[in-house]
């Protein structure tokens, strides 16, 4: 497996109506953990209309895109949970007993973890 | 299959045939697999298990033979011996996926390929359902199915859980074994068995055969009911009685094929109770019961005989659960597939009803531990950042709260001189940190802990202990005050997970509008700690560091941080919070900046021992489940007059409450006590000492320890040696240092 790498971005906790309503740039990856959080994968900034929102840098999550074939190759091994089928979707749980999270779209997969779990599931996944 | 070849049983090669399982190439060698027994050559009974390619009780007969392999035959007597365990390194995680493990969703597992299972199996598929469907023949040995369900298997691939809507078990039924005088001789094969043995060309001598004949093999068939076999090691003839147990007759023959009835395999669907399981074909069938056992061996895997059941019988054990565990029937290789007849018959004979099958359990097959633990991960413990910067410094890394973390470096001695004197880094990123932001947030905290909150000043921080509704102590931290509306909290390492979800749970209970934010590892956390701590950070960019219980927002070594002042370790402290990303760097640029200052990084058992002399209490170690401030010591953590906090009723209702329990203060001389040592008064013991730790500073021993008898005593024995109560802290009792 290769490196995992630092996921740089922001972390928004904020009512869920302005999580909805924040404007994101093109491209921005904004991954809903909850309802209330968010985290926006490169991003440096973001206007959200809630006063006591807690926007916080974060470079606290590692992760790698993965092709849909990597994902079946050497991550499904792993799950022992059913991958959701609608996408786009955020799934979140252990993989290789290691919790993580997968980002998954139609072509492409991110797989991310809390940076503390790195080298750990990146030992487990070989 | 592999062509022919040759294996080596017992140290010894002997030659096999394409085709050939690993009982059947023995046999064809003019042996037997163990030494001795009805051979079925269909997996049911224990009768063919040896090592095999180091692996003891593996069945022989579902084994295919292959150029090379070795198999060990177990002992005649007693069971194969246990190789010497590896040493393994605990403080590195064990190698994963040794064993690869597929999972399967499946709508439907059927067990069993037969005629029954296949004809399950097409049905489902027309419908339009998902089928696996499973053959030990093809190596597949389902050996449980749990909840879920979930079917375990092992396959000639490694392991496979399945997890299924449905399962059918259709695994046919199993030839019975004879119970007689004789039944352990090498010569006894079951019709089937003999089928498959003439099949293969394996010549079974001068046969002759029981009950019914098998199909296509030579044999002569002997009538009426068999009495006993006869044979040194060997059989050499096999008697028979008429059906009115006159008229003994001994017929003189090298092997005895036996064809007495059948059994229904129902071990899986047994296990299976409140499941989604059915039972299709012979194994859903009841078949008659063999005559009741009156000599020879019952269960071959456990070795008992008919008169160890009779003797367990008379004492009492009269129903099958009991004779099972009483006798130890049943619970061998073959988990009763080869005696559970035979015992329901016994029962049968001597009561009024015929008993239902025992309970049956995974694992049905034997497996390794390996394969048990195939796809089971130990749990997850966190690294740190600086994880690396420790292993390079020398740390002896151990798993501590979830993460790992520095025990020593080396030398904790010299690590703890190294606070107290000087200056010393201490990662402490593992600490819990929440955020708080709300226009309730004072008010939350103000119901969510015994301290006050309100009259926190910006830039300020207070000491807290978080308790439950019973008044006991959860766990313990700061709360820092970032602006009106606006707190982090911090936490415990081990106890910050628990504590997290507990402020959320209040949190949602209340409905009070705060937002939370964990950032126990997006920030990575550094204490500089000792005396010189603060003139190494005037040198990386804080000429007026925060005093003591202030915290700042501040750029240390070029690094954003979060400065917090307060002390665990009785000394100055400044903790650093800072992104994950940046700490090799900060803590690089901090043990630069402090070479000549004799700076060096400190562990777990330094800080344990520091923080003792200053009683600081460590939650889960020095705590009790039920440890209430009164019993800690801390009441002057709780402020009482506040209308409501989480815990005030019970403590309100128990302090007027004589308390028999208390944390106290203990010092001896000489070596520090084992931790957990019991404290003794009056030759009784009347507590244990929690925490120990010999005082290089003070020259003697300092512990916190319970006491749980009153009044409590001020002198007590640890360890052989008189220790007297003192108050702590032990060390500075002022607080001068940690404020200076």
């Amino acid at each position: 497996m290769p490196a995992l790498e630092t996921l740089p971005g922001l972390r928004i906790v904020a009512s869920p109506e302005a999580l909805d309503a924040a404007p994101w740039s093109a491209g921005t990856v904004v991954l809903r953990f909850a309802p209330d959080d968010a985290f926006a994968i490169g991003a440096t900034a973001v206007d959200i209309a809630d006063d006591h929102a807690i926007v916080a840098e974060e470079s606290g999550f590692v992760g790698r895109w993965l092709t849909r074939e990597e994902l079946d190759d050497r991550l499904v091994t792993h799950i022992e949970w059913p991958l959701p089928t609608a996408l786009p979707a955020l799934a979140q749980g252990l993989i290789a007993g290691v919790p993580a999270k997968l980002w998954l779209t139609t072509d492409r997969v991110l797989l991310l973890c809390a940076a503390a779990y790195a080298a750990e599931l990146a030992d487990r996944l070989g | 299959m592999s062509g022919d070849g040759r294996i080596v049983l017992d140290g010894r090669p002997i030659p096999y045939r394409s085709g050939d399982s690993v009982a059947v190439a023995v046999m064809r060698a003019g042996e037997h697999p163990q030494h001795g027994g009805t051979v079925c050559l269909a997996g049911d009974c224990g009768n063919c298990v040896a090592e095999v390619d180091g692996i003891a009780y593996t069945r022989t007969c579902q084994t295919p033979a292959r150029p090379g392999l070795v198999v060990q035959r177990h002992p005649a007597a007693g069971a194969p011996p246990l190789r010497a365990a590896r040493q393994i390194d605990v403080t590195t995680a064990p190698p994963a996926g040794r064993i690869p493990v597929q999972r399967i969703e499946a709508d439907l597992v059927v067990i069993g390929a037969g005629e029954s299972g296949t004809a399950a199996a097409t049905n489902a598929r027309g419908q339009g359902r998902s089928v696996t469907l499973l053959d030990a023949r093809d190596g597949e040995e389902v050996v449980g199915i749990y909840a879920g369900p979930t079917v375990i298997v092992r396959t000639p691939k490694g392991m496979a859980h399945i997890h299924a809507r449905d399962v059918v078990v259709a695994t046919g039924a199993a030839e019975l074994h004879p119970v007689c005088p004789g039944n352990g001789l090498i010569g006894l094969v079951t019709a089937r068995a003999a089928e498959q043995l003439h099949t293969a060309g394996v010549d079974l001598g001068v046969s002759v055969a029981i009950g019914s004949p098998p199909s296509g093999v030579p044999c002569t068939p002997v009538g009426g009911s068999l009495r006993r076999i006869e044979g040194v090691g060997r059989v050499s003839a096999v008697v028979t009685v008429d059906d009115d147990g006159e008229g003994e007759r001994t017929t003189a023959c090298e092997t005895v094929i036996v064809g007495l009835g059948r059994a229904a395999r129902t071990v899986l669907w047994r296990m299976a109770d409140d499941l989604p399981v059915t039972v299709v074909g012979p194994a859903a069938q009841s078949f008659p019961l063999p005559e009741a056992p009156t000599a020879g061996t019952v269960c071959p895997c456990s070795r008992v005989d008919v008169d160890d059941l009779v003797g367990v019988w008379e004492r009492g054990f009269q129903d099958l659960e009991l004779l099972k565990r009483a006798a130890l029937v049943g619970i061998g290789t073959c988990q009763g597939s080869a005696c559970l007849p035979h015992l329901r018959a016994f029962i049968a004979e001597r009561s009024t009803a015929i008993p239902e099958p025992f309970t049956a359990r995974p694992a049905s097959r034997q497996i390794t531990i390996a394969e048990a633990a195939a796809g089971v991960h130990v749990d997850a413990f966190r690294r740190t950042a600086l994880h690396d910067e420790h292993v390079a410094l020398g740390a002896q890394m151990d798993r501590f709260g979830g993460w790992w973390r520095p025990w020593h470096y080396g030398d904790h001695v010299a690590e703890y001189w190294a606070v107290r004197e000087g200056v010393s880094l201490g990662d402490v990123s593992t600490l819990g940190k929440l955020v708080v932001s709300g226009p309730d947030a004072v008010e939350f905290l103000e119901r969510l802990y015994p301290t006050g909150v309100g009259d926190i000043r910006v830039g300020r921080s207070r000491y807290a202990l978080l308790l439950n509704d019973g008044g006991h102590l959860i766990d313990d931290g700061m709360i820092l005050r970032e602006a009106e509306t606006r707190f982090v909290l911090t936490f415990t390492s081990a106890g910050a997970g628990h504590a997290e979800m507990w402020v959320r749970d209040w949190a949602e209970t209340w409905g009070l509008r705060v937002h939370l934010l964990d950032r126990t590892m997006s920030l990575a956390a550094i204490n500089v700690t000792g005396p010189l701590a603060g003139r190494l950070l005037e040198r990386v960019g804080l000429p007026s560091p925060p005093r003591f219980l202030q915290h700042v927002h501040a750029e240390v070594c070029g690094v954003p941080c979060h400065v917090m002042r307060l002390s665990f370790t009785g000394e100055v402290s400044f903790e650093l919070h800072h992104a994950v990303d940046r700490s090799v760097e900060l803590w690089r640029a901090l043990m630069a900046a402090g070479r000549d200052l004799g700076i060096a990084p400190h562990g777990l058992q330094a800080l344990q021992g520091l923080r003792l002399e200053k009683g600081h209490v460590i939650v889960g170690m020095d705590s009790e489940l039920d440890s209430t401030p009164r019993r800690l010591g801390m009441e002057w953590a709780v402020k009482m007059d506040k209308p409501d906090f989480v815990g005030r009723t019970a403590l309100a209702r128990t302090a007027g409450l004589p308390d028999p329990r208390r944390l106290v203060g203990l010092t001896m001389p000489g070596s520090a006590p084992t931790e957990g040592s019991p404290i003794w008064s009056d030759r009784q013991i009347v507590g244990h000492v929690s925490s120990s730790f010999a005082s290089p500073l003070l020259g003697h021993a300092v512990m916190l320890g319970w006491l749980k008898r009153t009044p409590f005593p001020d002198e007590v024995m640890v360890d052989g040696r008189s220790a007297v109560a003192v108050a702590p802290p032990f060390y500075d009792p002022e607080g001068g240092r940690a404020r200076a």
